[in-house]
């Protein structure tokens, strides 16, 4: 017997697709509007199950349906909420319904659709929103159908595309690269000269991976340039060590991972430096990131054995190829998950007519 | 196919690491039609199997270690680099050294198949007797091969070294490098391959070496050179690395070199073997002697 009600899935969002970075953050929720925002959606007539999607470069709301449910309700109650003007949340959202909700969360979930394609971290974030939503009864059978599912297909695209390979970020960049000349990046002992911006992103990366023996020198501790911060504080808030400038260039050999940061505008390593080092380590390999400009380690050191010298626009170029080759994989990546949006909604549409 | 024939069970046992070898790398590069996910295992463990009935079938013709020409050589050194790359693949998750196993034992084994004369059929002729007649000398032939097949492997993960080490050199992204192990394990599993390598080798010199004081006739002085300058090569590498004076690049360099040279001198083996023959006396049988 056919249910007396049809229902229907859809999807009102806003997402830097069409939205700049100052109409998002007009449209985006508050954490702490979110409870206030679901309790208003369960009063709209029509709608069955619903789910807020609220992270910093998209808001979506999903939802199935009845079909007196008008979508231009629910817009009409986030612009109100929101207190943003019609006209602006028609021009900075876009609508979706039935199988182009399913092919969008697939590509949203797989990364496809994020502004740094092929990230990771949108997963989490979807799966904690619809956590969230279950937690407060908002999603039920439609629902839950559609984004077990989506979680599939974000893990079918990862695992058979390209579209998460390679790293894009910097520090993750220098990670990886330490992975391929180390192994395990938490057994790395990593030198930091400076404390810049980049100095900052790769200890965050290297930390996030486990890597304990993190140490941290600049040429005053007092004030630095780059980012008006004390390089023991740096150390300091991720739980490394600080050294002495004055002792840095006798520890060389120390350490697995040097990155220099300064402004110092003249080089501060030199061949003589890692000829010294390497030979209390010859057949251990010493990696040397030289993320200043001018630069702080002299280029010739890289011609000494199992020295690998990395500067900022080398590991730019790393960074940018695998930017290119995940955006390669994503028309394939798009193709296959369509085919897959629409099997689903032939099956939900299908199971909804049997029953 | 005939399984009840070395041959066409070598030509199988190289047809299965050389699909082992196109799905090892398909699989690295996540190409999307490989839909067997374990493929290049399976194939690499059934064409051992195969090789090892091969071996087997042989040994039973030439009632001994099947060691008498090139063909078996090369085929017992293939083995022996399979057999030492499934047991690291016991302990550590190595695919991509299992690609590039499979894709030596596939090239260098049909290669050996194809070549013509590396498989003279000498336990066929008339009053045949056994290749080994000592089973000292077959227990020091057998080992000196095995430990060609460890030196092998420290050929492969020396080239898996120089080619990861070109790619981190170059600065750019390099989707093979991004596959293989970092440079590091490499180096160090080099290593250790070496340090077995050595010690395999120096039991094959010490066993054979004892037959060789009592019988030195046996042995051509062109043989006997060649295998102790190889012993003398990987063993002074051995004790450069140790001493850290050789490393990185350079002994990786040095581990091809001294493997090209092993695989170059088997053609030496084979050339003799087959004038030993022509003499028809005793030293034909004693011909592989303290070489290997």
């Amino acid at each position: 017997m056919k249910e007396a009600v049809n229902q229907s899935l859809f999807l009102l969002g806003s997402s830097h697709q069409v939205a700049d970075l100052a109409a998002r953050e007009r449209i985006s929720l508050p954490p702490d509007s979110i409870d206030d925002f679901y309790n208003g959606l369960g009063q709209i007539e029509g709608l069955d199950e619903y789910l807020l999607l609220n992270t910093c470069n998209r808001t979506e709301i999903y939802g199935a349906t009845r079909e007196s449910f008008s979508l231009d309700s629910l817009s009409h109650y986030l612009s109100k909420f929101r207190k943003l003007e019609p006209e602006f949340l028609n021009q900075h959202s876009y609508k979706r319904s039935d199988h182009e909700v399913v092919n969008h969360l697939f590509k949203v979930t797989s990364g496809i659709d994020s502004q740094m394609v092929g990230e990771t971290e949108i997963l989490g974030q979807v799966k904690k929103a619809y956590e969230y939503a279950c937690q407060r009864n908002a999603s039920g059978k439609m629902l839950n159908r559609l984004f077990q599912k989506g979680f599939q297909a974000a893990k079918w695209a990862r695992t058979n595309t390209g579209i998460s390979r390679g790293q894009v970020n910097l520090g993750n960049v220098l990670c990886e690269l330490s992975r391929r000349i180390f192994g395990k990046v938490s057994n790395c002992r990593l030198l930091v000269v400076g404390a810049g911006e980049v100095a900052e992103s790769t200890i965050e990366a290297f930390k996030s991976r486990g890597s304990q023996a993190i140490t941290v020198t600049g040429r005053t501790f007092d004030w630095c340039p780059l980012c008006r911060r004390k390089p023991d504080e740096l150390a300091e808030k991720f739980g490394g060590f600080a050294l002495s400038y004055d002792q840095f260039k006798e520890s060389i050999h120390l350490f697995d991972v040097i990155l220099t940061s300064t402004t110092s505008g003249k080089s501060i390593v030199d061949l003589t430096d890692i000829k010294r080092a390497m030979s209390k380590r010859p057949s251990k390999p010493l990696f040397l990131i030289d993320a200043s400009v001018p630069r702080n380690i002299e280029e010739k050191v890289s011609k000494v054995d199992n020295v690998f010298l990395y500067n900022m626009d080398d590991v730019s170029t790393i960074a940018n190829e695998n930017l290119k080759s995940r955006i390669s994989e994503v028309d394939r990546c798009k193709g296959a998950l369509a085919r897959r949006a629409h099997r689903l909604w032939e099956q939900m549409t299908q199971a909804r007519e049997i029953s | 196919m005939n399984f009840s024939d070395a041959r066409d069970l070598m030509w199988f046992a190289g047809g299965l690491y050389g699909i082992a070898f196109v799905f090892g790398f398909l699989k690295t590069f996540r190409i999307n039609w490989v839909l067997i996910y374990e493929a290049p295992l399976a194939g690499i463990i059934l064409g051992f199997i195969l090789h090892t009935r091969a071996l087997y079938l042989r040994g039973l013709d030439i009632h001994g270690c099947p060691l008498g020409n090139t063909l078996e050589r090369v085929q017992f050194i293939l083995w022996s680099l399979i057999l030492t790359f499934l047991i690291l693949r016991l302990i550590w998750r190595l695919d991509l050294l299992g690609s590039f196993c499979a894709g030596l034992a596939f090239g260098a084994g049909w290669l050996s198949l194809i070549l013509p004369n590396s498989d003279p059929q000498y336990w066929l002729v008339l009053n045949y007797q056994k290749l080994f007649s000592n089973p000292w000398i077959e227990l020091h032939a057998s080992i000196a091969i095995f430990s060609y097949g460890v030196f092998s492997l420290l050929a492969i993960v020396s080239v898996m070294y120089l080619i990861q080490r070109k790619a981190l050199l170059s600065r750019k992204f390099d989707k093979l490098g991004s596959f293989l192990p970092p440079i590091n394990d490499l180096e160090a599993a080099g290593w250790r391959l070496l340090s077995v390598g050595v010690l395999f080798l120096t039991i094959s010199i010490i066993v054979g070496g004892m037959h060789w004081t009592r019988h030195p006739e046996f042995v051509s002085s062109a043989k006997l050179g060649i295998t102790l300058l190889l012993w003398t090569g990987y063993t002074f590498v051995f004790f450069l690395h140790l001493t850290n004076r050789l490393y990185g690049s350079k002994f990786a360099k040095v581990s091809i070199i001294l493997f090209i040279i092993a695989i170059g001198s088997l053609a030496l083996v084979n050339s003799r073997h087959r004038e030993s023959k022509k003499e028809g006396n005793l030293l034909e049988r004693s011909s592989e002697f303290l070489r290997l």
